[in-house]
């Protein structure tokens, strides 16, 4: 957005909020819109009788791929040039990355090449400030850059946009209703912080209470909560393994699960995502091999896996991972960040979906920002596991522990959801997060989009290939009222940069047709439409290789999939 | 080495792709680019760039070779070189007979009562609390354990503000910063601590344990160097060896050992490149209590032309007239340090963690911290929480006035040290390690009676059969009798001040995360809303403890 802007009246400051004059329910509307029909409710539980399959990917064709890496390339070079010409000639703009009276820079040219010269471009779909609940609606400040995205000027408004941006699976982003209520009455009682590490001071009768509650909720032994999800995996692994062990890591694995196996020191072998026989190679020639050079046993083998991932949306194949475990006498670790409150009949995460035994699995890790409008990690395991890790995990005893009002947040949440409080809101919450994904999902697909992941999964991320596309792809989508993420290369492979839609509870069937139309329509406009039918969208079942691809009309889209959408279709 | 896949994949997997894939089209792409207009003054400028720079061209074919290399090696593939060769029943054979050690090493009996000594808080945690420890219960204790040192975290404003910010936007945040989860109360909480800092910009971290172990990573690769205090706590310790760059150690806050070690350093610096040299320490040591003398540390630091990463988690809101730190105390303003880490949930009574500098730092960790960039945003209300603090300690601020906010607990730190130092007989059974401006006041077992009672004068450390024990993978051998030991008498300690209603904390270390030596301590936290009534009765009681418990171990021997 290079309009010219006259800047006198704006500000560089990031506004505060503007006065507000809704009423509460007009307030509770704007954070989770009520439901219009019964017919909207789905659910999301694996069927046994069908068989797992890894995920169909369709492919974009060959002049879609030959012009995004031609797009990389002209960027790359671009930026070399003004790199070179820039540093020779204007080297004031470049101080960060120049040595200074003897001080080397604090990043090299090399290193941040990325960030300066790509990701800058995107810069204004990044970290646009906000104010208020990230609910169904969430209210961007409007902002301008006149230099290519180095600053940002505001003029103190905002607008409100259907949010598919925030992790809000269930839709407890909320101010009204009976968590924030709660959470409020404890920080009444407990004050703001909890004051110190776990160990020393940190524990109040509700982290015990609420450790209680989420081991119920998980079937699993004993549970330890921690005031970050990051932080859970980034310290848990130097406890639990260490160089004598190896872990065994999908490729698409969580940064922070990465961090906390490097931190541990730990051997590392990646299997190619969701590949069962990669991974099945890897335990037999680890085991039957040793360790490297010295060819000694192994210590332990740890699998680590991922229940939902947060890029494609798709499952990890659980069932077979844990035939694999017991055969080959390893250990296994989930982490449940976007499956956990999200997935199941119950909410149960992805052992509920697959029902599969959580005993199963050793360590069942998480985090609670997502389903729960809260924030933090958890880690529940046989309660032998979780006595040793309570001692022995570096923030219990240095770091903070979780504040109570986010604790208070995550308890009544969890207990909502279970059916505990509330008669059936959670119930309808996960029917309705179901619904929606599968009807969000299968539209797209309809329209002729490239969509990942599995048909209930709500994380539905739609590929859009080219990089030049993905800040057109937000700006045009936030005119029309909708705020989403894009997500590019290094989170993504370099090539599949793509807009990552995160379903909520809190969005009603009509706000999913103004998303589609919406998307229909900016499709078009930037030519996103590849998809040939092979991954689902199609109208007769085979279409596709007679090669007719799936490029529904968006009325009749509308019509037909909120019912289609509730059955296996294909 | 089956790690470098990692490392690949997060650092240089971009540039090799794309070296590989340029490659890969790299005739096609010529000829288009000849038939496109212009497309000749492109090839022009590589041709150009060639004869300018021959090594550029010689470093980007180098690169492209190697993410040939790279690729063709298949991606997923392990190091096979020196497998043996196997058929398949004695594959099979050998997984039949391999058997795993535990996820963990179960707790051992005598391991057991760190569990059950772990104080469980009844309610808030302020100056007075109720506790269960096990079975027991004891009420209305008063409380020398937290780290909410100035008592703001149930502070009235502090806590009508955050009640007001949930009933806005609700508990979480929903979101990583970079993705919509950066609230506008985030933003305030930014500038807030920075102008209250003196810093230009400032980013804040989830969780203040993350902090170090995310932000040093950005500016610390491999070649660079670190020269890090020898005291540090374990958060620093990681996050310079998890950098992978050359760590020194200098022997705490001494800093004839720094400048020696710089010395030594310096004729290979000046020949080598220009690596990075970073110096970390802490503001207020949290192992020792103590400082370093930050003039001379500048001094040498600029001298060197290090620069300095200050770890003040524990002297931001104790330290200096206003609680702006070490730098206030010595009167040095911010720009001297380089990198200013802190967090929120000591003096703050938050949650969270920051990093204070200057724009160029803080833009990069934007970019690049893992724990930002992969982690959700605080909690708003936290960020609210913060600024509520850090506004009511600026509007009471007087030049050359010590800070109402902040002097209570200065006098508490002091008066309370005070009692122990000058107590004859304690000395012959403790020794106090901190200084008399920390909040945290450090007890030790005495050397002499160290001796007597057979204890080591450390435990862990280089060559410590802990740390062969980790080298080897031997959990089993994590455990140390004589710290088990110790540490239990310290808690025998705590549990009689418990009985008479003050309740201390000691170190609650653990020996294999630790690469430096360490001692167990006894620990009191001072607080702001503690008054000389409090600290006397503390002093009466804890010292009474002390004395009974050690002198009935050395003549009892148990
Ligand atoms: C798989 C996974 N693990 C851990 C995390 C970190 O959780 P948090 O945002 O609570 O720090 C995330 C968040 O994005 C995640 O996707």
């Amino acid at each position: 957005m290079s309009k010219t802007y006259d800047t006198s009246e704006l500000s560089k400051h990031v506004p505060n909020p503007p006065v507000n004059n809704l009423s509460i329910e007009e307030k509770a509307e704007m954070e989770f819109g009520s439901l219009s029909s019964d017919k909207y409710l789905a659910s999301a539980q694996h069927d046994p009788s069908i068989e797992i399959r890894t995920q169909v990917l369709d492919e974009p064709p060959y002049y879609v791929v030959i012009s995004t890496y031609l797009n990389y390339l002209t960027l790359i070079i671009i930026g070399h040039i003004r790199d070179f010409f820039g540093m020779t000639f204007m080297p004031q703009y470049y101080s960060a990355m120049v040595a200074k009276n003897g001080y080397p820079p604090w990043y090299s040219a090399f290193e941040s090449f990325y960030p300066r010269r790509l990701k800058r471009r995107l810069d204004d779909c990044f970290a646009r400030p906000i104010y208020g609940v990230p609910g169904r609606y969430i209210n961007c400040f409007n902002r301008a850059s006149t230099d290519y995205n180095e600053s940002f000027y505001y003029d103190g408004t905002a607008t409100p946009c259907l949010n598919l941006s925030s992790y809000n699976y269930l839709g407890f982003a909320q101010s009204v209703g009976k968590c924030t209520d709660d959470s409020i009455d404890a920080v009444y009682k407990y004050g703001v912080s909890s004051c110190g590490p776990r160990n020393v001071i940190g524990t109040t009768d509700l982290h015990v209470k609420t450790e209680k509650i989420l081991s119920k909720f998980l079937g699993k032994e004993d549970s330890i909560i921690f005031s970050m999800g990051w932080g859970t995996n980034a310290h848990l692994f130097t406890s639990m393994v260490n160089s004598k062990c190896l872990v065994i890591s999908d490729s698409l694995n969580h940064a922070s699960i990465r961090f906390g196996i490097r931190l541990s020191g730990a051997a590392v072998k990646v299997f190619p995502h969701n590949d069962m026989e990669a991974l099945e190679k890897i335990l037999r020639n680890s085991i039957s091999q040793g360790q490297s050079k010295t060819h000694r046993p192994w210590k332990k083998i740890f699998i680590c896996v991922e229940g939902l991932y947060s890029m494609e949306g798709t499952y990890v194949n659980l069932p077979k991972i844990v035939e694999l475990k017991e055969k080959y006498n390893c250990y296994l670790f989930v982490d449940e960040a976007h499956s956990i409150g999200a997935l199941g009949k119950s909410g149960k995460g992805i052992c509920e979906y697959y029902n599969v035994d959580p005993n199963k699995i050793d360590i069942l890790m998480g985090t609670l920002t997502k389903s729960f409008g809260a924030a933090g990690g958890y880690i529940s395991a046989n309660k032998n596991i979780c006595d040793r890790l309570r001692l022995d995990i570096t923030v219990n005893n240095y770091g903070e522990s979780i504040p109570p009002a986010v604790l208070q947040q995550i308890s009544t949440s969890m207990r909502i959801i279970s059916g505990e409080l509330n008669d059936n809101e959670g119930e309808l919450r996960l029917q309705r997060i179901a619904f929606n994904s599968r009807y969000l999902r299968l539209g797209l697909k309809r329209l002729g989009f490239i969509v990942y992941g599995a048909d209930d999964s709500p994380v539905i991320p739609l590929l859009i290939y080219n990089p030049a596309k993905m800040p057109r792809f937000s700006q045009l989508l936030l005119e029309r009222g909708i705020a989403v993420v894009i997500v590019g290369y290094p989170a993504t492979d370099i090539i599949s940069s793509r807009i990552r839609f995160c379903m909520s509870a809190a969005l009603t069937k009509e706000d999913i047709d103004l998303i589609l139309a919406a998307c229909a329509d900016v499709g078009d406009r930037l030519n996103l439409k590849f998809s040939t039918g092979i991954a689902g969208g199609e109208r007769n079942p085979g279409d596709w290789k007679k090669g007719i691809k799936p490029r529904w009309s968006i009325e009749e889209v509308i019509e037909k999939t909120p019912e289609d959408c509730r059955h296996e279709v294909y | 080495m089956p790690t470098s896949l990692i490392d690949n994949k997060e650092s240089s997997n971009f540039l090799v792709g794309l070296a590989y894939k340029a490659n890969d089209i790299w005739y096609d792409l010529v000829e288009i680019l000849m038939q496109l207009p212009g497309g000749e003054l492109i090839i022009n400028y590589i041709k150009a760039s060639h004869k300018n720079d021959p090594w550029r061209t010689l470093l980007e074919a180098l690169l492209a070779l190697f993410a040939i290399k790279y690729f063709l090696a298949s991606r997923y593939s392990q190091d096979d070189k020196d497998n043996m060769v196997l058929s398949k029943k004695e594959t099979d054979e050998l997984i039949e007979d391999w058997v795993p050690e535990p996820v963990v090493v179960d707790l051992r009996e005598d391991e057991k009562w760190q569990i059950e000594t772990n104080p469980i808080i009844n309610g808030a945690v302020s100056k007075r609390v109720d506790i269960q420890q096990g079975d027991l219960i004891s009420t209305n204790v008063l409380n020398f354990a937290s780290l909410d040192f100035l008592g703001m975290s149930t502070d009235k404003k502090v806590v009508e503000n955050s009640v007001e910010c949930i009933r806005e936007v609700g508990v979480g945040a929903c979101g990583p910063p970079n993705f919509y989860g950066t609230q506008s109360v985030h933003v305030r909480c930014r500038e807030d601590l920075a102008m209250f800092l003196g810093a230009e910009d400032c980013i804040m971290y989830g969780q203040d344990f993350a902090t170090p172990i995310s932000v040093l990573p950005c500016f610390l690769k491999r070649g660079d160097i670190v020269i890090v205090d020898g005291g540090a706590y374990v958060g620093l310790q990681k996050a310079a060896m998890i950098s992978r760059c050359n760590i020194e150690w200098f022997n705490h806050n001494d800093l004839d050992d720094l400048e020696s070690i710089l010395e030594n350093l310096s004729k290979d610096l000046e020949q080598g490149p220009l690596n990075r040299r970073f110096i970390v320490t802490e503001g207020l040591s949290e192992n020792f209590g103590d400082s370093p003398d930050l003039k001379r540390l500048v001094e040498i630091k600029n001298k060197y032309k290090f620069r300095l990463i200050l770890d003040e988690s524990n002297s931001i809101g104790t330290l200096g007239d206003n609680g702006r730190g070490l730098p206030e105390v010595y009167n040095i303003p911010r720009s001297e340090i380089e990198i200013t880490i802190g967090s929120m949930a000591r003096s703050f009574g938050s949650s969270g963690g920051f990093c204070a500098g200057d724009k160029d730092m803080i833009y990069h960790q934007i970019l690049t911290s893992n724990a930002y960039v992969f982690s959700a945003a605080l909690p708003p209300y936290c960020a609210v929480a913060v600024s509520t603090i850090i506004k009511a300690i600026i509007d009471e601020e007087v030049e050359g006035k010590v800070n109402p906010h902040i002097r209570p607990l200065k006098e508490n730190s002091a008066y309370l040290h005070s009692l122990f130092n000058n107590s004859k007989e304690l000395s012959k059974y403790v020794t106090v390690k901190s200084d008399s401006y920390s909040p945290s006041l450090h007890l030790r077992i005495d050397a002499d009676l160290r001796e007597a009672l057979d204890l080591p004068d450390v435990y862990g450390g280089p060559g410590s059969a802990v740390t062969k024990a980790l080298k080897n993978g031997n959990e089993e051998l994590f455990f140390d009798q004589y710290y088990n030991l110790e540490s239990f008498k310290l808690q025998t300690i705590i549990n009689k001040c418990v009985e008479a209603k003050v309740l201390p904390t000691r170190t609650k270390r653990i020996l294999h995360h630790e690469v430096l030596p360490i001692v167990p301590e006894l620990i009191l936290h001072i607080n702001a809303t503690h008054t000389k009534q409090d600290l006397d009765y503390a002093y009466s009681v804890v010292s009474k403890a002390i004395i009974d418990t050690l002198e009935h171990w050395r003549k009892t021997g148990n």
